[in-house]
């Protein structure tokens, strides 16, 4: 995707401001609380309809305001290719947001996915090395659902069953009578074959994915790390319908689903060395930066088109070199990075924006 | 909390499905605004439905009388029974013009987080009726969502050793969606291709 024209209105601390980013590097310069990351949030907002500092909908209208409107002009098929599409959002504190793509009300988010693309790094995805399991399988689902978007459905089907299957689990108490295992053979064959299927994903896009990352982190440390990504999900061995027959006395004892894709994870490893306990700060957040940038070059090519890439704060995570490591092999695509000091190195962004007080200004 | 009858009023609004706090408390001062005769015309709907309208004995499908209109047509085919969740899944089915046998509607689908199982549907009911009408085919048109799904599993499973053919409607219905969204063309083509199931 290519933003072309960006306007936004009482959204987050802008009163009203429009933003025509350059075709490659543009840099959001402005000390912290001044609205830099707001600004990205808003471009992210368009792609996902939600943010990605998780903050809720009424967070994003500004105080005293009664909607925010993000509106902006794009081509989806990147530079110069397809049709320029207009995204319309207007967000109200109460919640029931209205979206138009060309002036036409969106039926559903997922219909956004073929218009508006971003990849976003921010600080937080620190968590995705040193954070628990959840961080490392939404990556991994976020990346299979941006390359092949039919997954989107067998993601959300599990995430009902299991919710399903752990109510019946609870309702039966500890006790397996005749009616709760008939309705429990019906659960586990529906979530069998929705696990067998993710998991299936799941382990290939881990193993296209590993590479890209390797690749991405050395380019970053300007080292030969040997990144290695491995995908933790020992039911698959005999298979989930085998798995949660296993399980099912410990299930019911404990009145939840023990098995299966829920708990699956993904280690990392540097140089032979577990990433979350061995490596050192910065490593972890080069490794973080690379896992965001490998998976944006993963959807890039599953989908023909890379997304905009958003990367906000990320020099406060890199020392000097990396920093300029990281802008010399920035992957070819619109960028917008936020930043509150010079932008390192010798590579100088095509378009600099000074953020101040919710204005923007020319740098 | 408002005075008594009024909030009465809102608790009746809140039970019904798809109806939040803020919206029963909008629709209450709706008809407070009402001319009354206006509000009486909705409360008279309501009694009459509930005085002339009940389930059909058999089927379970809305009924004027003791029995629906369908299940008292001579010509519908009466060895068929296609099993749906919901009264309007019958219309829906209906506008395919693609079946011609009979329904059972089985107030459901299995949902442990609505706290429905098999026992709280009309299961009991649809095996009762096998041998007496002597059915042949039961064809599960639940919809295609999970519920849906578990709900054809569920009954697949129960069907398979009676020896009588059990069919699922062919996939190619918008995935999660409802029978009732499914235009008529898709519904009328996934009942064509139905497939017999297993177990
Ligand atoms: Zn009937």
């Amino acid at each position: 995707m290519r933003l072309r024209h960006l306007w936004l209105v009482d959204f987050r601390n802008f009163p009203s401001v429009e933003l025509e980013p350059a075709p490659g590097l543009t840099a959001l310069v402005g000390a912290n609380g001044e609205g830099k990351t707001n600004l990205l949030e808003a471009v992210a907002y368009l792609a996902t309809l939600s943010s990605f500092r998780g903050a809720p909908g009424e967070a994003l209208v500004r105080a005293g305001a009664d909607r925010a409107v993000v509106r902006a002009e794009l081509d989806p098929q990147g530079e110069g290719r397809g049709s320029t599409a207009l995204v319309e959002a207007e967000l109200h504190p109460a919640g029931r947001d209205r979206v138009l793509v060309n002036r036409q009300p969106l039926r559903r988010a997922s219909d956004l996915a073929g218009t508006a693309r971003v990849s976003v790094f921010s600080p937080d995805d620190l968590a995705l090395v040193k954070g628990g399991p959840v961080h490392r399988r939404r990556l991994v689902d976020d990346l299979l659902v941006a390359s092949s978007p039919r997954l989107a459905a067998v993601q959300a089907d599990l995430e009902r069953v299991l919710r399903q299957r752990g109510t019946l689990l609870r309702q039966a108490g500890g006790r397996l009578g005749a009616d709760v295992a008939t309705t429990l053979d019906v659960w586990d064959a529906k979530m069998s074959e929705l696990g067998d299927a993710l998991g299936q994903a799941r382990a290939s896009l881990v193993d296209q994915l590993e590479p890209l990352v390797a690749k991405v982190y050395d380019q970053v440390a300007a080292t030969a790390a040997h990144v290695a990504l491995t995908y933790h999900a020992p039911w698959r061995v005999g298979g989930l319908a085998h798995a949660l027959a296993a399980a099912r006395t410990e299930d019911l004892r404990r009145g939840v689903t023990t098995v299966g894709p829920h708990r699956d994870d993904v280690a990392f490893a540097i140089a032979g060395l577990a990433a979350r306990t061995h490596a050192s700060q910065g490593e972890q957040r080069s490794l973080a930066l690379a896992l965001r940038l490998g998976g944006h070059q993963l959807v890039a090519e599953a989908s023909g088109t890379p997304p905009m890439l958003l990367l906000d704060d990320v020099f406060s995570e890199l020392d000097a070199d990396r920093s300029a490591a990281l802008l010399v092999h920035l992957p070819m695509a619109q960028a917008v990075l936020t930043t509150t000091g010079p932008v390192p190195g010798a590579l100088a962004p095509e378009l600099v924006v000074r953020v101040r007080d919710g204005r923007l200004e020319p740098g | 909390m408002y005075a008594g009858p009024v909030q009465d009023l809102i608790d009746e609004l809140g039970r019904l499905p798809g109806v939040g706090p803020k919206s029963a408390q909008r629709i209450a001062f709706h008809l407070l605004k009402l001319p009354k005769e206006e509000a009486v015309r909705l409360a008279r709907a309501v009694i009459e439905m509930k005085e002339r309208v009940a389930l059909c004995a058999r089927c379970f499908n809305v009924a004027e009388g003791q029995e629906c209109g369908i299940c008292t047509d001579p010509r519908r085919e009466h060895r068929v029974l296609c099993v749906v969740e919901e009264p309007r899944d019958v219309v829906a089915v209906e506008k395919t013009h693609e079946f011609r046998g009979r329904y059972h509607v089985l107030q459901g689908a299995i949902s442990p987080i609505e706290g429905i199982g098999p026992d709280q549907l009309k299961v009991r009911e649809l095996l009762a009726r096998l041998e007496p009408e002597q059915i042949s085919e039961v064809i599960l048109c639940t919809n295609p969502n999970i519920e849906g799904e578990a709900t054809a599993m569920y009954l697949a499973r129960l069907l398979a050793p009676l020896g009588l053919r059990v069919t699922r409607i062919a996939s190619g219905l918008p995935v999660g969606g409802d029978l009732e969204y499914a235009d008529e063309l898709t519904l009328g083509r996934a009942l064509e291709g139905r497939r017999e199931v297993g177990a």
